[in-house]
């Protein structure tokens, strides 16, 4: 152990908690969870190589570009962090190490690209379409609510479909929206950036709705919105609906004579326990069969933390893996998070099964 | 052109993009689980016996060095390039080529992960025994490698009892094999064993034929805690005299249960005490004799006895045991456990002997350890936790490694059990072993003349 070294580390790299990032014990128990390092096969694509890259980075070592295929190809998924006996949290350690590299001018093209975009557009589509374009005329909006929707990137604009279905149930029960939206800031923080002007452009916007609870529809914006806003409520899609799913049977909703699979986005289940919400709704509508790896031991998509834009390639194996947990005699694939539907459907090599966000099957349920 | 450019070039032509050299790939296997640390100047997967057997020929022409690795989970950096040169990465060989139920064997890859092995066995009713708390990531190469065993050795063995034949590359790239299939043999030197625990000092495994057991009918477990470790220690004795023979000791002192217990609250153990968690397997009737005659036996000294047969209830014991020796982070976050001084083996009569030598050498150093450990068979994993931003804690701990050893040498056990000596334990090699150290040497050098293959282990330059 070289104390001297460190004080380099404390330096540059000041949101790596130092102890964690000495804790890991280099045991390899994440070479049996980590969904990169399946796919990669190298031990700079698995948390622990990860670590030892980190900590020469901590203590002073050269910088090389080769580190990035390493530190950027985590998904952050958290599988490791779960799973670690010595109780690390690597997605931590490796966007503070993000973070110090972002500050000291290393970062790669793709990086780069995201954080201009965010920046400019207020979203990582690069678009510069209203924010709220997918609303139609007949919905009347709430000028005031305790309720906000918070839309999202993904579904304000790649997924406009979702976002009106989720709005129409939503609005239903007195949810409003936001006056003008921006990014949360996640794909931001993840890559090693700060979302402080996100940030506090959607605090501002809080403040003027007059929200308490926010009913988010996308994994990544709850975790971030969580973190960012503790004075808030911050609920999932499910959250919400699974506790108005009274409500939701009194509108008419009814059983579909089908079965799916849930797929657990890594922000809303392993890093904030929601699992049973979806769960809940699913039940209420039609059969569920469990996909082999679930909950807690969820496998990840491939699509979080940047890697999806960064590794492309790599991403879409991930998910190819992932179908592999698929049981059979399913006729949907269920999940709750945008990202998490777009690399499954990029990735999925069978016609007759689909992946829908699960507001599509409350929306064909009410029907 | 560089003699370390001309090198990777023509490793490139053997094994393609699958050679690297750049500082990031390297560090990454520049460690295992121990303190050992050395940076190689290769990482190659080698994909075949073929492959492996041109890499070597290379070695050997330019004499650079070459460390076979696994998972990289060892304990002792067996698998880590203290003197650099070529890792080979043999993750890639995991291929499981025969399954023989009517001879009882198999035939595997290094590679191959043992969790995956037993998996594939599993349909057969049959498994593989030797099973290292690392099962889930460790490979069956390394296993051998380090003569590698786990909780069910008590009964079964370890993976010496299982090795048949050894396919390996010798230091100048000529292959041969150490044995047949054959359930025995009794033709001159037993070169198989010889390979076992010999730590890739001696030649490539490139392929095993491993003997195979039938799964057990029934298991269950009969959990007792005791006053006191050095009373538990006392009980394994009591246990194998009334010729019970349990298919898994496990001992888990207070510390260590505490552990457990805040890994998973629900885990089924006593609280009261020092546990050591007895297995017993076979058919429905002796497995339920087994369990009376234990409770019967140990009733006199025990604290408290649990009996479970429940199979999610064992098997959510046994993964939490297999989990214990990195877990004490979660009990004190500012504590980190270190692998050092972890893995003494003693004559079973002297458990009571070493235990409380374990707490003399910790006391004296103000250090708290967790003892547990397949005691069944002599082993005592000594766990030891430090705050790793204080460099005191650093000097103490190592203190205690050391006489620790010592300690195991004095009365007449080994400085490991089962993890292997790699490089951390060296040192203690020669004192333990006494004359036989000059024959491993010789061996060695008759093997390997150049001392290309991972150098800086055994003892061994």
């Amino acid at each position: 152990m070289n104390f001297d070294k460190m004080k380099y580390g404390q330096k540059y790299f000041p949101d790596v908690d130092v102890r964690d990032l000495y804790r890991c014990v280099s045991c390899g128990n994440c070479r049996s969870v980590c969904p990169v390092f399946e796919v990669g096969g190298w031990e700079s694509t698995n948390t622990r190589g990860r670590i030892l890259i980190a900590r020469n980075l901590y203590e002073g070592a050269e910088f090389e570009e080769e580190i990035f295929d390493s530190i950027n190809t985590c998904t952050t998924c958290g599988i490791c962090a779960k799973t670690c006996p010595a109780g690390a949290n690597p997605p931590a350690l490796v966007e503070g190490i993000r973070k110090g590299l972002v500050d000291m001018g290393k970062m790669t093209e793709t990086q780069k690209r995201i954080s201009e975009t965010v920046d400019e557009f207020g979203n990582t589509l690069k678009s510069e379409e209203k924010r709220n374009s997918w609303l139609t005329s007949d919905i009347q909006v709430p000028k005031k609510a305790d309720v906000v929707y918070f839309v999202g990137c993904l579904d304000s604009y790649r997924y406009k479909e979702t976002a009106l279905k989720t709005y129409k149930i939503l609005n239903k029960l007195g949810v409003g929206l936001l006056e003008d939206e921006t990014c949360c800031g996640s794909p931001l923080l993840r890559i090693g950036f700060s979302a402080e002007k996100q940030t506090d452009h959607n605090r501002k916007q809080f403040i003027r709705s007059g929200t308490k609870t926010v009913v988010v529809g996308c994994a990544g914006c709850y975790n971030t919105l969580k973190s960012n806003f503790p004075e808030l409520e911050i609920l999932s899609v499910s959250d919400f609906l699974s506790k108005n799913i009274e409500k939701l049977k009194s509108a008419g909703l009814k059983k579909l004579d089908i079965t799916v699979s849930f797929h657990d986005p890594c922000h809303y289940g392993r890093d904030n326990s929601i699992f049973e919400s979806p769960r809940k709704i699913i039940l209420e509508i039609c059969t569920l069969k469990e996909m082999k790896n679930t909950k807690e031991k969820s496998k990840c998509c491939g699509g979080g933390g940047g890697v999806r834009t960064g590794y492309n390639d790599l991403s879409i194996e991930i998910a190819k893996r992932r179908w592999e947990d698929l049981p059979k005699g399913v006729n949907a694939l269920v999940t709750t998070c945008p990202l998490c539907v777009r690399n499954m459907r990029d990735s999925n090599s069978n016609p007759e099964i689909q992946v829908l966000d699960i507001i599509d099957l409350i929306e064909s349920a009410l029907e | 052109m560089g003699k370390m450019d001309k090198i990777f070039n023509e490793l490139e032509q053997i094994v393609g993009n699958r050679v690297r050299m750049n500082a990031s790939d390297l560090c990454c296997y520049s460690a295992d689980a121990s303190q050992i640390r050395g940076m190689p100047d290769f990482v190659l997967f080698p994909i075949s016996v073929e492959e492996v057997s041109e890499i070597m020929k290379i070695a050997n022409k330019y004499n650079i060095n070459v460390t076979a690795r696994g998972a990289g989970t060892g304990l002792a950096g067996g698998a880590v390039p203290v003197k650099g040169g070529i890792v080979l990465d043999m993750t890639k060989m995991d291929k499981i080529l025969k399954i023989d139920i009517e001879n009882l064997l198999v035939v595997v890859e290094p590679g191959v992960v043992q969790v995956d092995l037993n998996e594939a066995l599993k349909p057969y009713g049959f498994f593989f025994p030797p099973d290292p708390g690392s099962f889930a990531t460790c490979t069956v190469g390394g296993q051998i490698a380090n003569n590698a065993s786990g909780m069910r050795c008590v009964k079964y063995g370890t993976v010496k009892n299982y090795v048949l034949n050894l396919e390996v590359i010798m230091a100048d790239g000529t292959l041969m094999n150490t044995g047949s299939e054959c359930q025995k043999t009794s033709s001159g030197y037993d070169l198989s064993r010889l390979f076992v625990g010999s730590e890739g000092t001696l030649g490539i495994i490139t392929k095993a034929t491993l003997k195979i057991m039938p799964i057990p009918e029934c298991r269950k477990l009969v959990m007792v805690s005791f006053p006191s470790s050095e009373i538990a220690g006392k009980s394994v004795s009591t246990v194998f005299s009334a010729g019970v023979m349990p298919s898994a000791c496990e001992i888990l002192d207070k510390t260590s249960v505490d552990v457990l217990l805040k890994l998973d609250p629900n885990v089924i153990l006593p609280k009261d005490g020092d546990v050591i968690i007895f297995e017993v397997d076979g058919s429905k009737e002796a497995v339920d004799s087994a369990a009376d005659k234990l409770k019967e036996t140990l009733t006199p000294f025990a604290s408290s006895i649990l009996v479970t047969d429940d199979p999610d209830e064992m098997k959510k014991i046994w993964a939490a045991r297999s989990l214990v020796g990195a877990a004490v982070s979660k009990l004190d976050p500012t504590k980190t456990r270190i692998y050092v001084g972890e893995d003494l083996g003693v004559p079973i009569k002297k458990l009571p002997e070493m235990i409380k030598k374990v707490y003399e050498v910790t006391d004296k150093e103000g250090l708290l350890p967790m003892i547990y450990g397949h005691i069944g068979d002599g082993t005592i994993h000594v766990g030891q936790f430090i705050d790793v931003l204080d460099q005191n804690d650093w000097d103490k701990l190592n203190r205690a490694a050391d006489a620790l050893h010592l300690a195991a040498i004095e009365i007449g056990g080994t400085v490991s059990s089962e993890h292997g000596i790699g490089a951390a334990r060296g040192k203690y090699l020669k004192t333990q072993c006494g004359n036989s150290f000059n024959a491993m040497k010789s061996i060695k050098n008759a093997l390997d003349p150049k001392g290309i293959l991972n150098p800086g282990k055994l003892g061994f330059d």
